[in-house]
C-alpha cells in the first residue's frame, strides 16, 4: 500500500488534458483484495469515531477490452479525488471504486458531478461514458464483499442512463447511541423543569438516560460518570456540598474526559466568570434566567455536529 | 437583714412557674402553627408543582385547584414562581405569573402591608415587585405616606420604577433619604433604557452619587446608545466623572474614534491614563500605538504595565514591544515591556 501510495503521488491539479507522461498503468492503482483492510478499520471507526464514509463506484457504460482507455480513466480519477481519497480497481477491471473518508453522500455527489461535467466537456474524454453508483455507510453492519456485489448489481442494469447516479441506501441508517444526562441543580421545582425538559428532548440518534441529583457529592457518589457513555452535565457552577467548578475539575481531570459535555448554569452574568468557566473546561456557560428553547436548541446542535 | 416568709416565696415561685408555663405553652403553639403551615405548604408543592409546570409551560387549562386558600398556599406559590422567575426567561411565563398575581395574590399582600411586623412588610415589597403586582401601586402610594423605614421606601423605589417610571423619577428628585451607591445602581439596572437614559438630560443636577451611580450603570447595561452620553460626559469639571466615564467606555468595549481619548494619554490623572491605556485595547494598534508608547514611558507603573500589556495584545505586539525593548533608554518602561513579553511567550 505505501509502495503503491507512493506511486501515486500525484499533484492535486484541476485539469482535463492529460500529459501521456503521467498516464498509470492499472497495475499502479491499488486493486480490490488490497483494500479490504483498510475498508474494516474504517467500518469499525464509524461507530467509534463517528466517522461517515462514502463508497463510489464508476462503470464504463461501453465497457471495453483496451486497457489505455482504463488507464486513461484511472490516471484522471486519481488526478481528481483528495489526499484522503482512496481509488481502487475492481478485480474484475470494469469497475473503479473510490473511499470518501469523512465525508457525505453529498461531497460525492458533489464530486461525481464535476468529473461528469468535466468528462463530458473535454474532447479526449468523448468516447468515455460513464455511470456511478453511491453508498453512504454510517453503521458497522456491511461487508466489503456485499458493499461491493451490491453496487455491481446496481450497475449492471442496462436500463441506467449513461451518467447516471445511483444510490444504495442499505447501510446509511445510523445506530441510536446512548447518552448518559446528568442534571445537578438545587432548587427542586427547577430540576423537575430540566428533567422534564430534557426527558422530553428529541435528539436524533441519540438516546438521554437523564438522572438528577440535588448536589456535586450525591453525583460524584452516583458513579454513573465513570461509564463509557457519552455525558451531558447541565449543572450550575454554585452548588451544596461539593460546588459544579470542583465538579468540572475532577471531570476534565480523567483520563477520557472527551466523553463529557458540559453545561455551566449560573446566575453571574460577568465576562471572568464566563471566562473562568471557559477556561476550566465547560462547553457552554449559560446565564439564568434563560430560555428552555435556547438550551434545547444548543444541546441539539452539540449532538449534531458528532456526525457529518 | 431582709426576712421573707415562705409562703411569700412560694407564691412568687408559684408566679414564675405560671409564666414559665404559659411562655412555654406559647412557644409550643408558635411552633405547632409553623410546622403545620411548613406541612400544608409541602403539600401543595407535592399536589401542584407539576400542574402549575403543565399549566406554564405546556398551555394546560387552568385548574382552579391553584387558587391559594391560606397563607401556606401563597407561600408555596411564591417558592413555585420565584423558582421559574429566577431560572427561566420566557415572556408568556412572565405574564401568566403576572396575572395570576395580580389577580389571587393581591389580597394576601394587601394585608401584608398593614402588618405591624416590618418583615412581613418588606416581604410583601419584595413580592409586589417580582411578581409585578402593578394592580397594587395605588396601595403603595398610601403605604408610603405611613411612617416607613428607609428601607421600605427603598423597595417602594423599586416597586415604582418597575410600574411607574414618571413617579419613580419624581419621588428619586423630591426624596429625603439617601442611599449609597450599590443601592442606587440596584435600581437603575432595573429601568428600561428608555427611562434610563433620561438621567443623562440633566445630568448636572442630580446628586454626586446618583451621578455616579447612573454612569456606572450605563458601563454594566452596555447599550451602544449610551456612548455618545458617556463621550459627553468625559468634558465634565469632576475628574471622578472622567474618570467613571473613561471606565464606561471601556467596559463597553466599542470604539469608534480615538480623538476623543487622547488628551487623556497626557492627563494629570494617572486613572484617566491608566483608562486609556485599557480603551485602546479595543483600537486597531496602528492608531493607537504612537499613544501607547507615551504610556509605556508613564510615571506610574500601572499605567506603563497596562499599556504594554495592550501593545502585548495585539498580533504584531510582542514584535513591537521587542522593538521597544531594543531602542529605549527609559529603563522602567524597558522592565515593564521585557515582563509582559516573558508573560505572553510564558502563556504561548
Amino acid at each position: 500500500m505505501i509502495e503503491n501510495s507512493k506511486r501515486l503521488n500525484t499533484s492535486y491539479i484541476n485539469i482535463g488534458v492529460i500529459p501521456m507522461s503521467k498516464i498509470l498503468n492499472t497495475e499502479d492503482v491499488m486493486q480490490e483484495h488490497e483494500v479490504k483492510r483498510y475498508f474494516e478499520i474504517w467500518r469499525e471507526s464509524v461507530l467509534r469515531s463517528r466517522l461517515t464514509f462514502t463508497a463510489v463506484f464508476l462503470k464504463l457504460v461501453h465497457p471495453t477490452q483496451e486497457s489505455a482507455i482504463r488507464n486513461q480513466m484511472t490516471t484522471f480519477l486519481q488526478l481528481k479525488i483528495r489526499k484522503t481519497d482512496l481509488l481502487f480497481q475492481l478485480a474484475d477491471g470494469k469497475h473503479w471504486g473510490i473511499f470518501f473518508l469523512q465525508s457525505s453522500d453529498v461531497e460525492a455527489k458533489a464530486f461525481l458531478k464535476r468529473i461528469f461535467a468535466i468528462l463530458k466537456e473535454e474532447k479526449e474524454f468523448n468516447h468515455i461514458a460513464l455511470k456511478a453508483s453511491i453508498t453512504e455507510i454510517r453503521n458497522n453492519n456491511v461487508n466489503f464483499e456485499t458493499l461491493i456485489t451490491k453496487n455491481k448489481q446496481r450497475l449492471v442494469d442496462n436500463e441506467l442512463s449513461t451518467w447516471a447516479i445511483v444510490q444504495v441506501e442499505d447501510y446509511r441508517e445510523q445506530p441510536n447511541e446512548q447518552v448518559q444526562v446528568s442534571i445537578i441543580e438545587q432548587n427542586p421545582i427547577f430540576r423537575k423543569v430540566l428533567e422534564s425538559t430534557l426527558n422530553q428532548l428529541d435528539i436524533p440518534h441519540f438516546t438521554l438516560a437523564v438522572t438528577a441529583y440535588e448536589d456535586g457529592y450525591s453525583f460524584l457518589q452516583s458513579d454513573t460518570y465513570k461509564t463509557g457513555h457519552m455525558h451531558l452535565i447541565v449543572m450550575n457552577d454554585i452548588l451544596p456540598r461539593k460546588n459544579g467548578l470542583e465538579i468540572l475539575h475532577i471531570l476534565r481531570n480523567m483520563p477520557n474526559e472527551k466523553k463529557f459535555i458540559i453545561f455551566m448554569m449560573s446566575e453571574r452574568n460577568s465576562e471572568i466568570a464566563a471566562l473562568n468557566a471557559y477556561e476550566g473546561g465547560v462547553d457552554e456557560y449559560i446565564v439564568k434566567p434563560f430560555n428552555l428553547r435556547l438550551l434545547e436548541a444548543k444541546i441539539k446542535r452539540t449532538f449534531a455536529r458528532f456526525w457529518l | 437583714m431582709i426576712v421573707l416568709s415562705i409562703s411569700f416565696l412560694l407564691t412568687i415561685i408559684a408566679i414564675l412557674l405560671l409564666i414559665l408555663f404559659f411562655f412555654t405553652m406559647y412557644l409550643v403553639y408558635q411552633r405547632q402553627r409553623e410546622s403545620q403551615l411548613k406541612t400544608r405548604r409541602d403539600i401543595y408543592l407535592h399536589n401542584y408543582s407539576q400542574i402549575w409546570y403543565d399549566y406554564l409551560f405546556h398551555d394546560e387549562p387552568f385548574s382552579i385547584v391553584l387558587v391559594p386558600r391560606g397563607k401556606a398556599q401563597v407561600e408555596a406559590i411564591e417558592i413555585i414562581f420565584s423558582s421559574y422567575l429566577k431560572n427561566l426567561m420566557n415572556e408568556n411565563v412572565k405574564k401568566v405569573i403576572k396575572e395570576f398575581s395580580n389577580l389571587y395574590l393581591k389580597k394576601f399582600y394587601e394585608q401584608d402591608l398593614l402588618s405591624k411586623r416590618w418583615s412581613i412588610r418588606m416581604n410583601a415589597l419584595y413580592r409586589i415587585a417580582d411578581l409585578q403586582i402593578d394592580e397594587l401601586l395605588d396601595t403603595c402610594q398610601q403605604f408610603e405616606k405611613t411612617r416607613i423605614s428607609e428601607e421600605e421606601f427603598f423597595q417602594l423605589l423599586k416597586i415604582y420604577s418597575l410600574f411607574q417610571p414618571d413617579l419613580f423619577m419624581d419621588k428619586l428628585k423630591d426624596q429625603n433619604a439617601h442611599y449609597s451607591e450599590s443601592e442606587y445602581r440596584r435600581l437603575f439596572v432595573l429601568l428600561e433604557d428608555d427611562v434610563f437614559i433620561r438621567f443623562f438630560d440633566d445630568f448636572d443636577n442630580w446628586p454626586l452619587n446618583i451621578r455616579f451611580a447612573v454612569i456606572d450603570t450605563a458601563a454594566v447595561k452596555r447599550n451602544m446608545q449610551y456612548i455618545d452620553k458617556l463621550k459627553h460626559l468625559l468634558s465634565s469639571d469632576i475628574s471622578e466623572i472622567k474618570v467613571r466615564a473613561l471606565k464606561g467606555l471601556y467596559e463597553i468595549g466599542v470604539i469608534d474614534e480615538i480623538d476623543s481619548y487622547v488628551p487623556f494619554v497626557t492627563s494629570d490623572m494617572w486613572e484617566a491614563r491608566l483608562m486609556v491605556a485599557k480603551i485602546f485595547k479595543h483600537a486597531p494598534i496602528t492608531y493607537t500605538y504612537a499613544y501607547l508608547e507615551q504610556l509605556l514611558q508613564d510615571e506610574n507603573w500601572w499605567v506603563r504595565s497596562q499599556a504594554a500589556k495592550t501593545i502585548a495584545e495585539d498580533r504584531q505586539g510582542l514584535e513591537k514591544l521587542q522593538d521597544f525593548i531594543e531602542s529605549s533608554n527609559d529603563p522602567y518602561a524597558i522592565e515593564r515591556a521585557q515582563e509582559i513579553t516573558a508573560r505572553k511567550q510564558e502563556n504561548k
